[in-house]
Parts: C-alpha cells; sequence; structure tokens
C-alpha cells in the first residue's frame, strides 16, 4: 500500500499518543491510517464541479438582483417597464409580482427568551439592510440581468439606520422587526450561590472584550441553478449549500410543496464555514421564478455580493469578570454577551446561535463551579450575522484567556501555572460543568503540559527579559488552552432553542453484485476530506481497499435524511451512521462467509478483499463472492434466515455533545516601528477522540489556525454611520494568505470518546478558537512593557502602533 | 455594481477627474473593432463598452482623438477590468494597447533609460539594462504585485492608473521619471511633479495617452532601496518609500526620497532630503532626519491606517530605506 506508515505530518515534532493506537489499529484496516485525500485527484487537476461549472439547460434564465442602496428605507414605487422593454430581458420581478407564492422563513422557536421575527426574501415596503433584495431582474444571460438593474427606479424613502448594538437599544429607537424592541433574544444563567462566592473572592479581573465582524469569504460565493418540471411539479435545485436536506426542508415549508417533490444537489462545495448553512432569499427566489415561469433559473453572487450578503459574524462584545482566590484558583465567571445579529435570524440557526452560542460555551477546560451569563441577540440595520466556523467560541476564549492572563499578572503568577493550577485533571471525568455540559474524557492537563514542553515553553521564559525586546523587535508568546463543543445530537439542539437543525445524520451503505461497495450520507463534502474518512469507515469495516468504496453525499435524492456538515459535527454523526450501518452489511457477510466457511462468524475476519478465518488465512471467501450470493448472482442460497441484498440504513444520534480540548502555543514579534505582528512559531497540540485520518485532521486545523490569524491581525468589516459597508471587496477586506503563516506544529494526544460511535470526537472548528486567544495573549505578553491593555480585534498595525504609543511613558523599564 | 445598486464608497475612483464618464444605459451589442474578429459576441461582465485593438500607435492616437473622454487605453488590464467588472469604472470605448508591438522595448538612449509603457511589470525586473541603469525601479518591481500579477501588469499601466498605494508611481518620483505622453498634436514631456495630478488622476488628457517613461541612468557611486509595509506580507501596502543616494564616499551629494500611501500621489520627502544633503551619512543622523518626514507628508485616515499611523510609518520606512540603500552596492 502507498499510504504513509508515519500518523503525524512531518511537522509534527512528536507523535504523542498516536503511535500506539496503529498498532492497535493496523490490523482492523483503514481507520486511524494518514490516507491521502480521495478529493484531492480530482479537484487538484481541476476536474472538480461546482454549480457554476453545471452546464445549465436549454432555457435557462439568468437572475441579477437589485439591493437596497440604503441600510434602512421605505420603498415607494418601483418603475420597471424600461428594464423590461430592453431586449432579452424576460421579467422584473418585485415583490408584488411575487406575493403568494411562498411564506417567510422563521428559524426561531416561540418559547421564552425569544422574539419571533420572520425573512421574507424581497422586501416589502421596506429594506433593513443594504444588500436587501429589492427587484430581481430575469434575462436571457447574467450579463443582460445586470445590465438592466440601473434602469430600474425604486423610490426610496431613507429611514434612520441603526447600525450598532448601543444605537438599536437606545430609549425611543424604532423596532426593525414587529414587537421585538429590537432583541431577538436573551437568556440567562446564574449559578446557585455564584453571588456569594462571587463576592466572597479576593481577587476579580474585568475586561471589555469586542471583535470586529467578519466575513466568512468562502472562495467560491454562493449560487443556485433551479430546474423545475412542470409536468411533475417537481424541483431540481443546485445549490452551494452545507446542508441540503436542511434547505429542502425550508423550501417545502416556504411554498407548501412535498419534500418529495424536491431534490437538492450540493455537487462540489468551495468552502461553507457555517454560512452556506443557511437559506438565502436568492435560494427561495430563484425557486419562485423556475416555479412560476417555468423555465430553469440560475444566478451566482460575484463577490461583492457575497461580502455584502453571505451571513457575517463576530460582531460582539463580552464583558467579562473572572473571581478568583489568592492562588489563582477560580472562583466564579460572570459574562454579559452581546451580539449585533444585524436584520434578519437566519434559517435554521436563529438569532440565538452567537449569544447564546458563547454563553454556553464560554466555561472551557478549568474547574469552575460558580458561572453567571447575560446574553442578548440585537436586531440591527446590517447583514445578518450567524454561524462561522467555532460560531462564538473563538470571542468566548479570547475573553477566558485575556482574564486568566490577566488574573496571572495581577497575582505574580505565569501564565502556564495559572492554568496548570485551574485545568481539568484526567481523573476528574465524566466532569457535568457549571452549566451542567458533560465532558466525557479528555487528556486537558497533558495537552497543556505535553505544548509545554514541545514549545520549550520554561527555556523561552527563562531567556526573556522584562522588556522583551530581542533584536529589534518585541517577542512574546501566547497560551490558549480551550474547549470545543463537537459532535452535538439532537438533544443538544433542542435545549440550545435551535428548533430547524435535527442534530442526527444518516448513511446507507451498500455492498453492489461486484463487491465493491457505496455509502449514501446526509452530510455534505465542502472541503473537509468526508468522502474520504467515510471511505476509510466502509473499508476498514467491510474489509474493502479504499478505492473500492464510492462515497455520495450532497444528493438528497440519493442519501438518506440528516442534518448536513456543520458545528464539527460530521465525523461524530455521519462517521457514526457510516460506521453503524457498515457494521450491519459487515454482520450479514460475515453470516454468508460463515456458510462458504463452515465457520461461526465470530471467528471470521474481513481483510484485504476477503473473508477469512481469523488465524487461518488460507482459508477463505472473496468478498465478490459473497457479494454475489447476496445479490443471487451465485449457485449457492443466502443463509439461513436471510433474504437477498447486501446494505444497510442507520441513523445516528450523538447523545449528548463531545468536548474536545486543545492547547495553542503561539510566538510572535511586533514590530515597534511599524506595528506589525508577525507570527514566528505555532503549536497545535490537541485531542479529537479517535483520529480516522490524521492528514485530514491536520488540514482542519491548518485551515482554522488561518481564518483565526485572519481575525485576529487584519480581517474587519467596516460600515459607515449611514449603515453601508465600506469594506467589499479584497482589498478592502483582507484576508490572509500563505506568507502570513507559520509553519503550524501539531501533536495528536488521542483519546477515543467512550460514548460516540467509533471513539470519534469533532475538529473543524478548534484551530480558529485558539488562535484568537494564543495569538491575542502573544502580543501582550510581547508588550508586556507596555502595559498593553490587548482587548480589541484585529490587531491591524495602527491599533498595535497605537497601543505602544499609548503607553509608552508608563513603560517598565526595568532590564 | 453601480450606483443605484449600490451606494458603496470605494477608495479606487474609476476614472481621471478629466474623463468622468457615466454614461453606462445599456448600449446596443458590444461593437467589435476594426480589426477585431466580428464573429465573437460574447457577453461580459463590465457595462456595455466598444473594443478595439489597434495594432499601431498612429491607429491608437486615432482612436484616442475619435472618442476622447469616452475612450480609455488598456494596457495590462490588472486594476483597470477588475474595476470595470465592478462597474466602478465605465468606459465606454476600451483601445486595448496589447498588440502594439512598438509599446514594449526597453533600450537605453545615451544614457537614458526608455521604456515603452507596454514594458511587462516582470519583464521589467529581468532586463538587464533596467538593473544595470536603474536599480532602484528593478527593486521596486519586485514589489508591485504577486508574481501572476507582475507577468501581466505593465509599467506605464500602473503609473498611469496613479493609485496613490502603487509603487510605481513612488520610484518614478524618487529617479525623476520623464512622462512622455501623445496625441493627436505630437508629444509632450511631463516631470511627475506635473504628471501625477491626484488620487487616480495624471496629466493626460483626453484623446492622449502615456507613450514612454524616460529615467535617467543612475549616477556613479549611486545606491537604492524600496520597501513597503502593510497589513499582510504580500498585497496592498499601506505605505512605502523609494530612496536613490549618491554618495561620494560617506558624504550624501544627491538624494531623492518618496513615499506612496500618504497622500493623492508619490510625496517627495523634501525635509527629510535636505537634513541629509551635504552631509556625512550617519546612523544618527539618517533616525534624525527621518522624523523629518513626518512634516513632509499630510496623510488622510482610511480603512487600513490611520493618519498619524501612516505618518508614523513613513517615518520607519524612511530611515529603513535609506539605511537599507545604504548596505546595498553602489553602481559604477
Amino acid at each position: 500500500m502507498p499510504w504513509p506508515s508515519a500518523r503525524s505530518s512531518k511537522r509534527s515534532p512528536d507523535r504523542g499518543r498516536t503511535e500506539n493506537l496503529v498498532a492497535e489499529t493496523r490490523s482492523s484496516g483503514y481507520i486511524g491510517r494518514a490516507v491521502p485525500r480521495l478529493e484531492d485527484s480530482r479537484l487538484l487537476r481541476g476536474l472538480g464541479r461546482y454549480v457554476d461549472d453545471l452546464a445549465a439547460p436549454p432555457g435557462t434564465l439568468h437572475l441579477a438582483f437589485l439591493r437596497s442602496p440604503h441600510a434602512h428605507a421605505r420603498i415607494g414605487s418601483i418603475r420597471t417597464a424600461a428594464a423590461a422593454a430592453i431586449p432579452g430581458v424576460h421579467v422584473i420581478a418585485t415583490a408584488a409580482d411575487l406575493a403568494g407564492l411562498f411564506t417567510a422563513l422563521r428559524a426561531d422557536y416561540e418559547r421564552p427568551g425569544f422574539n419571533r421575527s420572520e425573512w421574507y426574501s424581497i422586501a416589502v415596503d421596506r429594506a433593513r439592510y443594504a444588500g436587501e433584495i429589492v427587484a430581481v431582474a430575469v434575462a436571457d444571460s447574467p450579463y443582460v440581468a445586470e445590465d438592466v438593474l440601473e434602469l430600474i427606479e425604486v423610490e426610496y424613502a431613507p429611514l434612520p439606520a441603526v447600525v450598532t448594538v448601543a444605537d438599536a437599544v437606545k430609549p425611543g429607537v424604532a423596532s426593525l422587526h414587529p414587537n421585538i424592541g429590537n432583541v431577538f433574544f436573551q437568556g440567562s444563567f446564574k449559578s446557585p450561590g455564584f453571588d456569594a462566592a462571587f463576592a466572597a473572592a479576593p481577587v476579580i479581573v474585568r475586561e471589555t472584550f469586542t471583535g470586529s465582524r467578519i466575513a466568512s469569504a468562502p472562495m467560491e460565493p454562493r449560487g443556485g441553478l433551479a430546474v423545475y418540471d412542470p409536468g411533475r411539479d417537481d424541483l431540481t435545485y443546485h445549490a452551494t449549500t452545507q446542508m441540503p436536506h436542511i434547505m429542502r426542508t425550508a423550501i417545502a415549508e416556504s411554498f407548501g410543496w412535498s419534500e418529495s417533490q424536491i431534490r437538492i444537489i450540493a455537487p462540489d462545495i468551495g468552502g461553507g464555514f457555517g454560512p452556506k448553512a443557511y437559506i438565502y432569499p436568492e435560494d427561495i427566489l430563484s425557486i419562485a421564478l423556475a416555479r412560476k415561469l417555468e423555465r430553469p433559473v440560475k444566478w451566482f453572487c460575484d463577490r461583492m455580493e457575497d461580502l455584502q450578503t453571505t451571513l457575517q459574524a463576530r460582531d460582539h462584545r463580552f464583558d467579562g469578570e473572572l473571581a478568583l482566590d489568592r492562588q489563582g484558583i477560580i472562583q466564579a465567571l460572570r459574562v454579559r454577551i452581546e451580539v449585533n445579529a444585524g436584520a434578519y435570524a437566519g434559517y435554521p440557526f436563529g438569532s440565538s446561535i452567537e449569544a447564546a452560542g458563547g454563553a454556553v460555551m464560554m466555561p472551557g477546560p478549568y474547574r469552575l463551579k460558580y458561572y453567571a451569563y447575560e446574553a442578548r441577540s440585537i436586531a440591527t440595520n446590517v447583514c445578518p450575522a450567524g454561524a462561522y466556523r467555532g460560531v462564538s467560541q473563538p470571542t468566548a476564549f479570547f475573553v477566558m484567556e485575556g482574564l486568566l492572563d490577566r488574573a496571572a499578572a495581577k497575582l505574580g503568577l505565569d501564565p502556564a501555572e495559572i492554568r496548570l493550577r485551574n485545568i481539568l485533571h484526567a481523573d476528574e471525568f465524566p466532569y457535568t460543568n457549571a452549566i451542567g455540559i458533560r465532558y466525557d474524557i479528555g487528556s486537558y492537563e497533558e495537552c497543556l503540559k505535553r505544548a509545554l514542553a514541545l514549545g520549550d515553553y520554561a527555556g523561552y521564559r527563562s531567556r526573556q527579559t522584562p522588556t522583551r525586546f530581542v533584536e529589534g523587535k518585541y517577542r512574546g508568546v501566547g497560551i490558549a488552552c480551550f474547549t470545543e463543543h463537537t459532535g452535538q445530537g439532537a438533544s443538544r439542539y433542542r435545549d440550545r432553542g435551535i428548533r430547524r437543525m435535527p442534530g442526527y445524520d444518516s448513511a446507507v451503505v451498500k455492498v453492489l453484485p461486484g463487491g465493491k461497495a457505496a455509502a449514501y450520507v446526509s452530510q455534505t463534502e465542502i472541503g473537509q476530506g468526508s468522502i474520504t474518512t467515510c471511505a476509510q469507515i466502509v473499508a476498514d469495516r467491510l474489509g474493502l481497499d479504499i478505492n473500492d468504496v464510492t462515497i455520495v453525499e450532497g444528493d438528497t435524492s440519493l442519501t438518506p435524511h440528516g442534518s448536513g456538515t456543520g458545528a464539527s459535527r460530521g465525523a461524530v454523526a455521519a462517521g457514526g451512521a457510516v460506521l453503524r450501518a457498515a457494521d450491519k452489511v459487515r454482520e450479514k457477510m460475515l453470516r454468508i462467509a460463515g456458510d462458504f466457511l463452515e465457520a461461526s462468524p465470530k471467528d471470521i475476519e474481513l481483510n484485504d478483499g476477503y473473508a477469512h478465518v481469523a488465524g487461518a488465512p488460507q482459508l477463505r471467501v472473496a468478498i465478490a463472492e459473497i457479494a454475489a450470493v447476496a445479490h443471487a448472482a451465485h449457485d449457492r442460497p443466502p443463509p439461513k434466515g436471510h433474504g437477498f441484498g447486501l446494505e444497510a440504513t442507520d441513523h445516528y444520534d450523538p447523545p449528548h455533545v463531545y468536548i474536545t480540548n486543545a492547547t495553542h502555543l503561539a510566538w510572535v514579534a511586533v514590530d515597534p516601528a511599524t506595528g506589525l505582528v508577525s507570527v514566528e512559531r505555532y503549536l497545535v497540540v490537541h485531542d479529537c477522540g479517535r483520529v480516522i485520518n490524521p492528514l485530514v485532521v491536520e488540514g482542519q486545523i491548518h485551515g482554522a489556525v488561518a481564518q483565526g490569524l485572519g481575525q485576529a491581525l487584519m480581517e474587519r468589516i467596516v460600515h459607515g454611520a449611514d449603515g453601508q459597508q465600506q469594506t467589499v471587496h479584497f482589498l478592502d477586506y483582507l484576508l490572509p494568505t500563505a506568507l502570513d503563516l507559520p509553519p503550524i506544529e501539531i501533536a495528536h494526544l488521542e483519546t477515543p470518546s467512550p460514548e460516540t460511535a467509533g471513539g470519534f470526537k469533532g475538529v473543524g472548528e478548534g484551530g480558529v478558537i485558539g488562535a484568537l486567544p494564543a495569538l491575542a495573549n502573544a502580543v501582550a505578553d510581547a508588550l508586556k512593557s507596555f502595559n498593553a491593555n490587548i482587548n480589541r480585534l484585529p490587531l491591524a498595525p495602527d491599533h498595535v502602533l497605537d497601543l505602544i504609543d499609548q503607553h509608552r511613558d508608563r513603560r517598565v523599564t526595568a532590564a | 455594481m453601480n450606483g443605484s445598486k449600490r451606494t458603496v464608497s470605494l477608495p479606487l475612483c474609476p476614472t481621471s477627474t478629466k474623463r468622468a464618464t457615466t454614461d453606462g444605459a445599456s448600449r446596443a451589442a458590444i461593437e467589435q473593432g476594426a480589426h477585431h474578429d466580428r464573429s465573437r459576441r460574447e457577453p461580459v461582465k463590465p457595462a456595455k463598452f466598444t473594443y478595439y485593438a489597434p495594432e499601431t500607435v498612429a491607429e491608437i492616437i486615432a482612436l484616442l482623438g475619435r472618442y476622447g473622454d469616452d475612450a480609455r487605453p488598456l494596457a495590462g488590464g490588472q486594476s483597470l477590468v477588475p474595476l470595470m467588472n465592478m462597474r466602478v469604472a465605465r468606459p465606454a470605448v476600451l483601445v486595448d494597447l496589447n498588440r502594439c508591438k512598438a509599446l514594449d522595448a526597453v533600450s537605453d538612449d545615451d544614457g537614458t533609460l526608455v521604456l515603452g509603457p507596454m514594458v511587462r511589470q516582470s519583464g521589467g525586473e529581468r532586463s538587464e539594462l533596467v538593473r544595470r541603469l536603474c536599480p532602484l525601479l528593478a527593486q521596486t518591481l519586485r514589489f508591485t504585485g504577486p508574481r501572476a500579477v507582475r507577468n501581466r501588469a505593465t509599467i506605464g499601466g500602473s503609473l498611469a492608473h496613479a493609485d496613490p498605494v502603487a509603487e510605481l508611481p513612488g520610484a518614478a518620483l524618487a529617479l525623476d521619471a520623464t512622462f512622455v505622453i501623445e496625441g493627436a498634436n505630437g508629444r509632450r514631456t511631463l516631470k511627475p511633479d506635473a504628471f501625477f495630478v491626484g488620487q487616480l488622476t495624471t496629466a493626460i488628457e483626453p484623446g492622449e495617452f502615456l507613450r514612454e517613461i524616460r529615467i535617467p541612468k543612475a549616477a556613479a557611486n549611486t545606491v537604492s532601496a524600496f520597501i513597503e509595509s502593510g497589513a499582510r506580507q504580500e498585497g496592498v501596502a499601506i505605505g512605502g518609500v523609494a530612496a536613490q543616494i549618491t554618495l561620494a564616499g560617506e558624504v550624501c551629494q544627491d538624494i531623492r526620497l518618496a513615499a506612496i500611501g500618504v497622500g493623492s500621489g508619490p510625496v517627495r520627502l523634501t525635509a527629510t532630503e535636505r537634513t541629509l544633503l551635504g552631509r556625512k551619512l550617519s546612523e544618527a543622523l539618517i533616525t534624525e532626519a527621518a522624523k523629518a518626514a513626518e512634516d513632509d507628508v499630510d496623510p488622510t485616515t482610511d480603512l487600513h491606517a490611520t493618519a498619524h499611523y501612516r505618518k508614523r510609518l513613513t517615518v520607519a520606512l524612511a530611515e529603513r530605506a535609506i539605511k537599507q540603500a545604504l548596505a546595498g552596492p553602489r553602481t559604477n
């Protein structure tokens, strides 16, 4: 086999606990091996097929969207005659033309804390953010459609725009939606005994932390191709979605249609990161027009539209207060969270995703008994915000880890020491945290210790001078310990008040007559490598070569219903479903093999395309022959009590949420003349349970650390006071490039979950979550002699230089 | 992306003030140029325009003369085409210079480096002649974009686009380049002060185009450097400084410093130059002189940095550019 035998990449300084597991799992095959991604050969050779690559059927009409230039405006008359008269234009559609074809999407529950609102896909009388669709041009070509937008005359009466949370909740400010008072959601929690514990603590550190609103900026913007069959009244919609099954349900609901008449296909997806889990107005409008006009309809956002209208994130303000005793032991934590949620609550995750998510995910890897939070999501006249890789966890740990460093400084402790005093030990699991979330198992303390050892943290500290000034730059190290919520099942989503996310996933595994296998999985490959990891599970359980396994995802007519891709759930929920379905098929294969080999199924192993008696590899039968029996292509009948067929469906609902742990260490240098932060070294030690494929895990970490670095150092969406977004292209919205990234060293620790199918946990978001606090704390450490207060992101050069300048006079100059 | 669709404020305004074209209403199908295959009428992302692909300078001048204010020359397209795709730039007529072979020559005219406007940035960077006569230009061309962009982008295109954070206008000012502009009435020449009129605006009049860039050969014992700084290692800079210094022993005999990203066009750092001219260049003096650069520039705050930061950055980069230049080889 060509696969490399090492479990870790060359960059990994230490293979950690993974080597032992390799030995354990080698006999069973693929799970745990660094199999190169099956997706890569196709994608790297340009043979990927994204929505925009699909051949549009003859007669396809193209859409362009006229968007409100005002953040908040009443809409008067809309004159479309001049545009409609241009050759090639089919129709110009306004809200009035589409009335009655679909209903508004309602993401939120009716339950305490939520003020329900609706998101209708085209502005009726009023536009609530700059970018909201006011009219749609339908033409023979996308170019004609775009050309005629400027001929549509819209009467706008601008209204005062609320851009910030503070503006939105001022007394007397008009509510953006009926009866919500600009509060979409509010929730709170307080541990019994919190007040007494907080009051008794001798040491309190407080800080207000803010992030900048950011964009996920996937390489592929959003788009769709709606093909309607008027004879059958059915729809095939090719979409850039992470969650085709949820999209199907939303469309069925919105149009009063049967889900059985709707097929959603997500072909190759050029990055999702959360925002592509949502149903967008363009989806609904294109489907409405395809059905109304009985023609195929296609649309695709350009980069400016994507940056202005794809759901944004991290517009957060967290006021954190950490109470400790004099030894630095955490006594209590209180946080107030305000999220600028933008103009609408997105479907499926609703308005609480960031505010409640941040509150619930905040307690982290430390012993914390008393916790209190207040969280709310506020409606404003900017683009809606929602789930983006990590959701609120990056901000939550920016806060938690920032407070811990401040506490350490106050108490004269090293940042590593204060963490070692508070972090959960191996013998404390299962551990139920202050808000009732159970941590099944983990390597929290070991991860931190391993990171400190691999990073030679003690040596680095011993060489550091009080000024941190080395060769023209201020240099420092930052630590971040954190937890990541992964593999959430149905119960967690119901607890969180997220109604539209099923929480379970599903798979159908088939061994076909020729002896090769296929699995149909409810999640969607969006770049994470799930085709490879699912194929590994199937090949492993069925004893097949991985190249004899085909994985199909992203098609609601081929795959069973489930949740889709997001929230670091793939390996746990979809992987678990694949594992369970494959094991059902395996059971039948063993029965058939037992008949052949006159042995008990218990004594049979499946390997390398054969079933053989354990310990007697010469006693074997080819899996192809087993498949022939199962599919009536053999003289031998199926075993007694079994019919024909060799396939199984299973569903997996992870019973809880599975908490993973990691420690990141970042070493940075700050140029005091330019304020530029460069990351000189980056180390990740993490534990995501049983690893299916270390290459895929490392890819997830690399990409996520890059996105976290972007948020920490450069990314920000800027609005004018009028609510206009000023950062609308990549000249102004800065994303990091490969040149900004240090080599990322990764060490895997592997503590399989005793509860999930396969022992798998998730890893999709941790890189972002750790990068924010690690980088922020590293910059704070580098600028320690200036007492620079790092409480706002991004750490752009002008911001950093200001931090240095503000504190230059107060500098600690002791050498 | 037009006014009625979005009223976003873009830092890159589309055309020179002398050529504001807003005639965006749908024209008929794209007319193809006289020398172009008329059968190809594929639609494009920008607003409608008429496209010409002349092969001679005479044809270029005739077309630019005919369409005047409505026409825009197309060089490497690395700035203009994205702006057209965003419909921020909406020229009615595009005169593509890429088929005119006469415009991409590099030559030595008796000690003056002569560059055709269509010399690709990567070509200039690799040119032995450029490196020998004008090391600062070759040094600057390493920063003008990623390699794929530099392979397509032209020296003349960047100069005529006059982006305030573009590197080449800064180098041209430090190099005391001469801009040769040609139109129906013949040629005229301008120095950088007169050529760069404002943000994205040059002195090129409707009917004219940038025909040639002439740069005096660096004197003997000259050192030079270009450095810039931005939020990213690669990408558009916040600011930068080009430095060219001629030495007599350790004494500064001639010095030209130009900063980018601190005004509507490249800015000479005359206060710093004055402090150094005629003096022996010690480290302390350079640091002192660089501080004077604060008085030379009057930047504004934008999305990428505050005005205050841009001043501070200019001081830092001026000091570093001078020191880096002095650490490099001297011309013969």
